[in-house]
């Protein structure tokens, strides 16, 4: 597998996410599928996902200071964000994309 | 690499930043760790999911466990409370976490010698059962079986202790109640035993105490009141009866007293008993008498009354050392099924209580224990033959009764005997006996006897009493007899229990060789087919062994008027 770069949507978007996971593994999955669900539900069609494997792509790891994996910067809207984990806790994602958290949207 | 000269933002940031890694890599919450050199990334995950799976059953186990999980430093001080001893002890772990094992949970009494086991903690003893109890919440003390095992702290030197207990409260009551049940056993066999020994001896010391005292009678005739004689057979008549008694007590105590049960009133008993009872407890003590209203009528016959009477009154006078209060009381009791529950061997039901209470010194627990057992006396030699209560006990459980005991030392005694109530009219107590002796008619009387001793008094008595007398040896020579014999037979007197044949059947063969021929059982002996069953039926003539001439004169006219 090559270096995996998932645009999921076209530009523009608002949103800029950055995920970097390991491979498969439940905290990555988890994180993604989280993120995922998230975004289709408050950003849908508004947003940026990049997932980067860090198993596959260290050297883009390197260079976000990346240094565990599930992680998750918030690129834009600016000043970025990171948040460690797999993103169990969604009220903290919603706060860092600056979302409020209502019954729907978790 | 590049400088970087961080704004006080973004310093703040990689703080938080850090902090967030540091979390999700305690909690677990990440899969991999990018080492600085590119190359290193650490597979965390596999590692960190076994160890929590595994920390996740533990805990699991140690929170599910039936048994009693706590783990102390190693100044007792408690670490882990598992939910077991949550529901022991009624503390949560907040209330216990960081406090002593001593301070909350043991007797003072036993706090040393716990503490000292641990002074050697790695001594392998230390993981040998060890029974300590503990106390709850509510103070109440809960015997534990422990196993302790100390272990080496992870990280530098100490060590904890590991003990896993078990609750055996229940487990100790149990065998302790199996102990006592044993005792009861062993108490009945003791009992039984005894029982049959005074069966047999009873037996021959009956047959010659009827001897002794038919002829003393029968020489009391022949000697005019104004000789010293007549006052020495006097004597031996008195010692004959007493010595009666004696046989008596032991057969009642044994249960194989035959008995002639009837309808009757307790109220009407004791108070037919007081003035006796009075004598027997002297002056200086007080006897309170206080009968129960409209009690209910009980089945017993009238002289055990008088046993369980005599008996319970003679022990609460010798528990009174100066003066003090003997009060018999009685009363209607309902017994539901909660009372039975706690009390063994009793049936609900209806029962007429009697009670015995004295003002004197009371017993201890050891005494009570022991109290009902044959040749048990805390009398001084010679001043009680232990027989007593045993008698009590024996009377009581005959009449599917029973009985309870209430002693305190220093508080004095109560035994309270309970009798089931019998749903029918009382009859009256036969009171006082002819006071002359009934002449015999014309009437033929067989005797039949294998103790040639009573034979030959019996024969002579009835003669005197100028009945026409034919004699027997055994069944089959009455049978022979009765047979050979032109006349009429108009009455048999039998003793129940013989060789070959019992006196039941003996009396139903001669009925068909002399219809209308009436009965008369005699008997000392107590295993026999009557004493089996513990009761004569009722309607049955019966004169037990030994018997007066005059007691003889009276039974044998009741037969023969008997329609």
């Amino acid at each position: 597998m090559t270096t995996q770069r998932d645009k999921e949507t076209v530009a523009p978007a608002r949103y800029h996410l950055r995920l970097f996971v390991a491979d498969d593994e439940p905290n990555s999955r988890q994180a993604k599928e989280t993120l995922k669900r998230l975004c289709e539900t408050c950003l849908k069609g508004n947003y940026t996902l990049e997932v980067v494997d860090v198993l596959e792509d260290y050297q883009a790891a390197l260079e976000n200071k990346i240094l565990v994996a599930p992680t998750l910067i918030v690129l834009a809207p600016p000043p970025p964000i990171t948040i460690i984990g797999s993103l169990s806790d969604t009220h903290k994602v919603l706060e860092a994309l600056g979302l409020p958290a209502s019954e729907k949207n978790l | 690499m590049k400088e970087w000269k961080p704004t006080y933002e973004e310093l703040e940031a990689r703080l938080s930043e850090a902090e967030g890694t540091l979390r999700a890599i305690r909690s677990g919450d990440i899969d991999v760790v990018v080492g600085d050199k590119g190359m290193l990334i650490m597979r965390a995950k596999a590692a960190e999911d076994a160890l929590r799976e595994t920390q996740k059953t533990l805990e699991a186990v140690v929170e599910t466990a039936p048994i009693l999980i706590v783990m102390t430093d190693a100044e007792g001080r408690i670490l882990l409370f598992n939910r077991a001893c949550e529901e022991l002890t009624g503390y949560a772990p907040q209330e216990v976490l960081g406090k002593t094992v001593r301070e909350l949970f043991l007797p003072p009494e036993w706090a040393d010698i716990v503490v000292e086991r641990f002074a050697d903690p790695f001594n392998p003893t230390l993981q040998e059962p060890y029974i300590n109890p503990w106390l709850t919440k509510t103070g109440e003390e809960r015997l534990i079986e422990w196993r302790y095992k100390a272990l080496p702290a992870p990280q530098g030197t100490g060590y904890f202790i590991l003990g896993t207990g078990l609750d055996i409260t229940e487990r100790k009551r149990t065998e302790e109640e199996r102990a006592r049940l044993e005792t009861q056993l062993r108490q009945a066999q003791k009992m039984e035993a005894v029982g049959r020994l005074a069966g047999g001896v009873a037996h021959d010391f009956n047959n010659m105490l009827t001897t002794i005292l038919g002829y003393a009678e029968l020489a009391l005739h022949e000697v005019s009141p104004e000789s010293s004689l007549h006052d020495d057979l006097l004597e031996i008549c008195k010692a004959a009866r007493r010595s009666a008694d004696l046989t008596r007590q032991l057969l009642a105590f044994a249960r194989r007293q035959t008995v002639s049960p009837i309808v009757l009133d307790l109220n009407d008993a004791v108070s037919g008993m007081l003035k006796m009872l009075r004598r027997l407890i002297g002056e200086d003590i007080d006897l309170v008498w206080m009968p129960g209203h409209d009690l209910w009528a009980v089945k017993i016959d009238p002289s055990q009354v008088d046993q369980l009477l005599a008996n319970l009154v003679v022990n609460a006078r010798d528990a009174i050392p100066g003066v003090g209060k003997v009060i018999i009381e009685t009363h209607n009791v309902a017994l539901d099924k909660a009372y039975c529950a706690s009390h063994a061997g009793v049936v609900p039901g209806e029962y007429v209580m009697l009670a015995v209470s004295d003002t004197g010194i009371g017993m201890s627990k050891e005494v009570l224990e022991h109290l009902f057992e044959p040749f048990f006396t805390t009398k001084e030699m010679g001043k009680g033959t232990g027989l007593g209560l045993a008698t009590v006990y024996g009377i009581v459980k005959q009449n599917d009764g029973f009985i309870n005991v209430y002693s305190e030392p220093g508080q004095g005694t109560t035994f309270k005997i309970y009798l089931p109530r019998f749903e029918a009219k009382p009859a009256e107590i036969p009171v006082g006996k002819a006071a002359e002796m009934p002449r015999g008619g014309r009437e033929t009387v067989l005797i039949v006897e294998d103790e040639k001793a009573i034979l030959d008094i019996s024969e002579r008595i009835l003669k005197e009493l100028g009945y026409t007398v034919l004699i027997a040896k055994s069944p089959e020579e009455a049978i022979h007899l009765a047979e050979e014999h032109a006349g009429d037979i108009h009455l048999l007197i039998t003793d129940v229990v013989m060789p070959e044949m019992n006196g039941r059947d003996l009396a139903e063969r001669l009925a068909s060789i002399k219809p209308g021929i009436k009965c008369l059982y005699m008997s000392g002996y107590t295993a026999n087919i009557i004493a089996q069953r513990g009761v004569l039926n009722e309607g049955v003539c019966f004169i037990p062994k030994p018997f007066s001439s005059m007691a003889l004169a009276v039974k044998i006219r009741e037969a023969l008027e008997r329609g």
